[in-house]
């Protein structure tokens, strides 16, 4: 198993199915077409191009962000 | 005359937020009747399979899309320069824009900004690229240390976010203006009424940037013409070059050929 802060939620998913960023999000998101989001890895933004190739580790903290309202 | 926003000219100097209208609906109505070109937006945590953003999101888009205009995002809630380095590279892969409103708060009480982590992200991010909005205190040197590291726009404060107490201190404002004439320079927070924003332009200032003020109005689709009305006069009145202040009073009516019994020391 490997242990995922997302969100600030902990989350265990199988190792073998989770080893890179794009394969957390594939499990964690229900909609798999979702595309409206930014994300940080451990604090560190990681752009979208990198996720098939970032590997992720237990006890990685995703951060994934969403537009909203501002002033 | 437009505002000079790093080379994009705009014929609007207000600039408005997107957050705490009563609706959707509201905030895209507020936004038109504003004739603001810049409309302010965030980031945040969410579940993205509650996806309860999706909806502003997209009123804020066909907003931005209908006046022609950019969005502007925001680093609000980050306290450190890592933080806001981190957010505003994720806004601009998010928002497909280099522009950034750099908030960095210092303090939870009055959410004044902490300006030694704002010159260290201002500083890391205008060398990777991005166009820099700081806000910050209406601290002169400050000011001119953002615009030293290359911050075109600087948007120092009238008076704490969200407060609606209008400019505290003009004196410090019209020293940020004489000594930066060539910085834009944006009133951002603290603006409560239209004369906020008129004094703000009649001190000289290129935009003002507001949220509050418009949308917790009791009627922020008429607030928001208000506030585009009076930075437009303030704005006039500015360029038309306003009278020099008098300790003494003076007549405006001509006191030659008055009538004699109007003369002092005569009796009617």
């Amino acid at each position: 198993m490997i242990e995922l802060h997302i969100n600030g939620q902990q989350f265990s998913f199988d190792s073998t199915d989770v080893e890179t960023l794009e394969q957390a999000l594939s499990v964690y998101f229900e909609n798999k077409q979702q595309s409206t989001f930014a994300l940080a890895l451990n604090g560190e933004f990681v752009g979208k191009e990198a996720y098939k190739n970032t590997r992720i580790s237990t006890g990685d903290s995703i951060d994934i962000m969403f537009p909203i309202q501002g002033g | 005359m437009s505002l000079n926003i790093y080379g994009q000219q705009l014929d609007s100097r207000l600039l408005i937020g997107s957050a705490l209208y009563s609706s959707p609906e509201i905030m895209k109505k507020a936004i038109l009747a504003s004739g603001s070109q810049v409309v302010t937006l965030s980031l945040k945590r969410q579940n993205p399979n509650e996806n309860s953003g999706a909806k502003i999101w997209q009123y804020i888009q066909e907003t931005v899309a209908e006046v022609d205009g950019h969005l502007l995002p925001n680093t609000a809630g980050c306290k450190s320069a890592k933080e806001t380095i981190t957010l505003a590279k994720m806004s601009r892969e998010l928002f497909n824009t280099n522009w950034i409103k750099l908030e960095v708060i210092g303090d939870d009480y009055n959410l004044q900004p902490d300006p030694i982590e704002l010159l260290t992200a201002s500083e890391a991010l205008i060398k990777d690229g991005f166009k820099v909005l700081p806000y910050c205190t209406d601290d002169l040197v400050l000011c001119q240390r953002l615009w030293d590291l290359g911050c075109e726009v600087i948007m120092p404060w009238a008076s704490p976010i969200g407060t609606g107490k209008g400019i505290m201190n003009p004196y410090n404002l019209e020293t940020i203006r004489l000594r930066l004439p060539q910085a834009t320079l944006i009133v951002d927070a603290g603006i409560g009424k239209p004369s906020d924003a008129c004094m703000a332009m009649e001190l000289g200032y290129d935009g003002v940037l507001l949220n509050s003020a418009v949308a917790l109005a009791d009627n922020a689709v008429s607030m928001a013409k208000a506030f585009s009305l009076a930075i437009q006069s303030g704005e006039l009145g500015y360029v038309a070059g306003i009278m020099q202040e008098r300790q003494t009073a003076q007549p405006s009516t001509p006191t030659l050929d008055t009538p004699f019994w109007h003369q002092p020391g005569t009796n009617s």
